[in-house]
């Protein structure tokens, strides 16, 4: 057993705070919500010392490794890159959602929950064996299951909830069968060691196969992605944020881990990544165009965003184009910003617009309209965050999705080029379905929600602004975020041994 | 030096669209005031940025990564057109001030079109592809936001989203071309791929040149990409003379220019652009003839404007397509914002419940009629100088069946320029509104425009200077202010074309003795009115995506057990995938 380290206690401590969270919760009858609230935050704020640290480590002594018995943990730029989209993202959501869920019940359980999700995606990133890999995969959906059925007295809740647990638990029997297979075929399940002993055979194929298609439930790749719009839009817009912002690309850095063990079983993973992300990319737009409720529209677009990265993932696997990989992770940076951004905003909406209210009913695009007027700096960020998902520069999203693109045509390959056309065709699309929202909020007239909405908590709007700002700076200046996409992308390639 | 006003050129704009914002609604005097400063002192930095031209990146930040640098270039076609944009901008702003008067969310209005200035000075003045692109993109952003500035009007939206799905759509094309460029020279800069444009395979090249040629033709509003344009006019009519007018839909022409040297011996690319601004010319000339809303008419008239540059860049007259540009800012900027002015005062776009306008609203009836007599091309007035230049380019080095359709265009152009004054102005008052004379800044706006109408030609041999200084790659050789004066005046196409201006002067004169000429083109009229189908197309792909998209919520079924088949088949096809590829 080694010792503890830096990067070990980015893991352990929100995994440590979680129970704390809620027995403090509980054991304060009072304000037990509100410590268990300010703990949480406490606890996400400390944890980024360790990030810090094993941050300096990496980019010092290289990779680091941690062995416990049989579990392997392996911090790589990969894992880092992941581990400060989820810290990032999870404490901006876990300030965000103490006014939102102050009026709910059983809040103790939302915040540790949280932790604990926060907790076991950074360590998902850091597995280094796959079977690990799976049970971290596991703590993740199961703490997200509670969190998108939290509203347990909604049936639509409910009903997002089981539809989520049972196809992903579907899934997950699908990467148990492929680990058993490769364990079977290669008699190893740490995942470099596979990959050093994995040949061409039909067992591995199938437990590609297998690993695709269930960690591809949670990346929500089509025809799996039928779960995503039910949850992402019941959930508490916090989780919404947390689940389109981090935990589908934790799913993509599950498959991508997998995968990359298998690497010289078939050459066709690149290409089966990308014609995901053609599918991914049309049917999320051409879905999300016809949508009423924000929400929901915001989800499908999370299907159109995966099918950009997996599109330059797939450019980077198949042509071992090193800024396929890092236009990609970029990507998945700043679509957890915009989208989460989108998310919280328009869950800032929903909350003074209907849940203060008492009412659970979605909100929908003609809610909006004139929300501008009473709540500027909310409107102002689910422009830009929409704005920017739409690929419109100085947003950040246009610069990972140029990055991507750039990617596509260095292959000089007509087929991927193609590809790329198809991608951007698929970008112009998208606007229109999100400008119209931008020109719901800027309307003079209000609707009747919004003459009746409360005003936006302050600890709510904080991290809108914090991430508008966030979305404008990397659009101005690309660079802003190189030091964790540009090793990323190194490092995911090195995953496959490229 | 030079760097730093570059910086104020396009920062102070963006500064101003800070400051206004943050300043407040609450104080709208502080805000008009701060945007007039701001603008004005923009205009300041661009025109002194003119005498240090250079053909240099003289600015030049480096971002790495697959960015390269960003650099900026103020050569003599770029600080030009930073100066229109800036100038003409600053006019629009104060006659904003008039316009936009007791109007609700000025901070958003100024914030847009100082945001839209800056990025319009960095779209011309960057050396960089990507930069431009973005910049590209960015006036196309603030256009949206101000066409469906009054987000209550559905028709506003409907244009505002349009303009945006068009442009964009085109500027794939772009974006395209340069990510080829990128892949096979690896540099953005601009001046890198004009040096050696044979590092493209020719086909490949082919690619890039039609590729910008869409995205300029959406941009500037080019057959059949023009549809956006008539749609963009619900803006504030100062929006409309600077951005849809003056300054971004002359961004495609500009592209056409700058790249001219790298596209030219693509095979059939010159006779595509001779043939899109050809009918653009020509059919929007006709649309505009039939127009009954006088925004639309101009918009129309702006379209066919274009065209003449665009067939101009065809015919290698890349000079005179930039000459006309100078003028069409100018005099189109002034035709828009007399044209606001007259419907700010009676409160309706519809020609025909205007007329006789002339005697309540005298300044403005004095410039409009200035703007259109430029528009049609009558000496000599700016207008007149440039598209003679740009006929008789035509005339020496395009085919002669271009030549004829663009001397017919100037005919019409002529039309319907009359027709606009007289149906506005002269005539019977057929609305019952009354008008009253617009406000001190929209006749200090109008009045600085009407002036550089008779001027601006003055400057033809400054501008050619710079321009067969500062852009190595064009070999342009231009004659003197003088001589092209002279030129002009002896060219034979000039009587021409004058000939044919007459004939439509005359045409308008007359047109009740030649109402049965009229009648028997009816049906060219008709079709004129309906945009020749075009729009019917729009609305077609429209229609298509949004079935497709509505068939597509079937599969959206809701049901666990077809959720899970979903995954079962997908598992199915990725081993198909696999056991075919491996």
């Amino acid at each position: 057993m080694d010792d503890m380290t830096a990067f070990t206690w980015m893991i352990v401590l929100p995994l440590l705070a979680s129970p704390a969270i809620y027995l403090l919760g509980r054991l304060f009858k009072e304000d037990g919500a509100r410590i268990a609230r300010w703990a949480a935050v406490a606890a996400l704020l400390i944890t980024w010392v360790p990030f810090a640290v094993a941050a300096s480590d990496l980019n010092e002594h290289g990779i680091q490794t941690y062995q416990h018995g049989s579990i392997m943990l392996r911090l790589d730029d990969l894992s880092l890159l992941l581990a400060a989209l989820v810290l990032g993202l999870g404490t901006l959501v876990t300030v965000y959602s103490g006014p939102y869920m102050a009026a709910e019940s059983d809040q103790e359980k939302y915040f540790a929950l949280l932790v604990a999700m926060i907790g076991v995606m950074i360590g998902l990133g850091c597995a280094g064996d796959l079977f690990n890999l799976w049970v971290w995969f596991e703590g993740m959906a199961i703490a997200s299951f509670f969190l998108v059925a939290f509203y347990r007295e909604q049936a639509a809740s409910l009903e997002a909830g089981i539809k989520y647990m049972v196809q992903s638990a579907v899934g997950s029997a699908l990467v148990l069968m492929g680990i058993a297979l490769v364990l079977a075929q290669t008699g190893t399940l740490d995942l470099v060691e596979i990959r050093n002993a994995a040949r061409d055979s039909d067992m591995l194929l199938a437990a590609g196969a297998l690993f695709t298609i269930g960690f591809g439930v949670k990346v929500a790749m089509v025809p799996m992605h039928t779960w995503l719009p039910d949850a992402h839009s019941q959930a508490p817009s916090g989780i919404s944020a947390m689940l389109s912002g981090v935990v589908i690309e934790a799913g993509l850095v599950a498959l991508l881990r997998s995968l990359g063990a298998l690497t010289g079983v078939s050459d066709s993973w690149g290409t089966l990544l990308m014609i995901f992300g053609a599918f991914n990319m049309l049917l999320g737009n051409l879905m999300a165009l016809r949508q009423t409720q924000v929400k929901r529209l915001l989800a499908y677009s999370s299907l159109s965003h995966m099918g950009y990265m997996l599109l330059g993932l797939g450019i980077a696997l198949y042509a071992k184009e090193t800024a396929g990989a890092q236009g990609s992770l970029f990507h998945m940076l700043n679509h957890g910003m915009m989208k989460g951004l989108a998310f919280l905003a328009a869950g800032g909406l929903l909350y003074t617009l209907h849940v203060s209210l008492g009412d659970h009913s979605p909100l929908t695009v003609s809610d909006l309209d004139g929300a501008a007027q009473k709540y500027p700096i909310t409107a102002l960020g689910l422009s830009l965050a929409v704005l920017g998902l739409g690929g419109l520069p100085p947003l950040a999203g246009f610069m990972s999705k140029w990055q991507i693109f750039v990617a596509g045509f260095e292959t000089k390959e007509t087929l991927i080029e193609l590809l790329v056309l198809f991608a951007a065709l698929n970008s112009v699309l998208s606007l229109a379905y999100y400008a119209p929202l931008v020109n719901a909020l800027y309307r003079r007239k209000p609707s009747k929600a919004v003459q009746k909405g409360q005003p936006m908590p302050v600890l709510m709007t904080v991290p809108m602004v914090i991430l508008s700002v966030a979305i404008v700076a990397v659009g101005v200046w690309p660079n802003l975020l190189d030091w964790l996409s540009g090793p990323a992308g190194d490092a995911l390639l090195a995953t496959f041994g490229f | 030096m030079t760097d730093i006003l570059i910086i104020l050129a396009i920062g102070l704009p963006w500064l101003g669209a800070l400051a206004v914002w943050l300043v407040g609604n609450k104080r709208p005097e502080q805000q008009h005031l701060l945007a007039v400063i701001f603008a004005v002192a923009a205009g300041l930095a661009a025109l002194l940025l003119i005498p240090s031209y250079s053909d240099a990146a003289e600015l030049k930040i480096e971002v790495g990564s697959v960015f390269g640098d960003f650099t900026f270039v103020p050569d003599g076609l770029g600080v030009f057109l930073a100066a229109v944009a800036t100038v003409v901008g600053s006019l629009a702003v104060i006659f904003s001030v008039d316009y936009m008067h007791g109007d609700a969310e000025l901070g958003r209005y100024y914030a847009l079109v100082l945001l839209f200035i800056g990025s319009m000075v960095g779209l011309v003045l960057t050396g960089s592809m990507l930069l431009l692109f973005i910049f590209w993109e960015m006036t196309a952003l603030c256009s949206y936001a101000l066409i469906s500035f009054y987000n209550d009007d559905p028709k506003a939206v409907e244009g505002g989203i349009k303009a945006l799905v068009i442009t964009s759509l085109g500027g794939v094309g772009m974006m395209i071309g340069a990510l080829i460029i990128y892949a096979y020279v690896g540099s953005y800069e601009i001046s890198d791929f004009l040096a050696d444009p044979e590092a493209l395979p020719s086909g490949v090249l082919g690619v890039v040149a039609f590729g910008f040629l869409a995205a300029a033709a959406a941009k500037s509003a080019q057959v059949p990409f023009h549809t956006w344009l008539p749609g963009a006019m619900e803006a504030p009519s100062p929006i409309s003379a600077l951005i849809h007018a003056a300054t971004m839909v002359n961004a495609g022409v500009y592209l056409l220019v700058r790249f001219y040297p790298a596209f030219e011996d693509v095979e059939g690319w010159t006779t595509a652009v001779i043939l899109v601004g050809l009918l653009s010319g020509l059919l929007s000339a006709l649309m505009a003839l039939v127009a009954q809303d006088l925004k639309r008419a101009l918009a129309y008239s702006t379209v066919s404007q274009l065209g003449y540059m665009v067939y101009a860049v065809g015919t290698g007259a890349i000079f005179a397509s930039q000459f006309h540009l100078l003028s069409h800012a100018v005099f189109k900027a002034l035709l828009f914002l007399s044209a606001g002015a007259v419907i700010h005062s009676v409160g309706t776009r519809d020609m025909r419940q205007m007329g006789g306008l002339g005697k309540q609203m005298p300044f403005m009836r004095n410039v409009f009629i200035v703007g259109a007599l430029a528009l049609a091309g009558l000496p000599i007035l700016n207008g007149f100088w440039s598209k003679e230049l740009v006929l008789e380019g035509g005339l020496e080095e395009g085919p002669v069946w271009a030549y004829a359709g663009m001397l017919i265009g100037a005919g019409i152009t002529a039309l319907y320029s009359f027709r606009m004054v007289w149906l506005v102005f002269f005539g019977e008052p057929r609305g019952t509104t009354h008008a009253h004379d617009a406000g001190q800044y929209m006749k200090l706006a109008t009045g600085i425009l009407a002036v550089g109408t008779f001027t601006t030609w003055l400057l033809a041999g400054v501008f050619g200077e710079l321009l067969e200084d500062s852009l190595p790659y064009h070999h342009l050789e231009v004659e003197t202010g003088t001589k092209i004066i002279e030129d002009v005046i002896t060219a034979p196409a000039t009587l021409v074309a004058l000939g044919v201006v007459a004939l439509g002067l005359l045409g308008w004169w007359f047109r009740k003795p030649l109402s049965g000429i009229a009648e028997a083109l009816s049906p060219v009229g008709d079709a004129a009115a309906n945009d020749f189908g075009f729009e019917a197309v729009n609305r077609q792909i429209v229609h298509w995506t949004k079935e497709a998209a509505t068939a597509l919520r079937a599969t959206q079924t809701g049901y666990l057990n077809w959720n899970v088949v979903g995954i079962i088949g997908g598992l199915i096809a990725v081993l198909v995938i696999l056991v075919l590829g491996a």
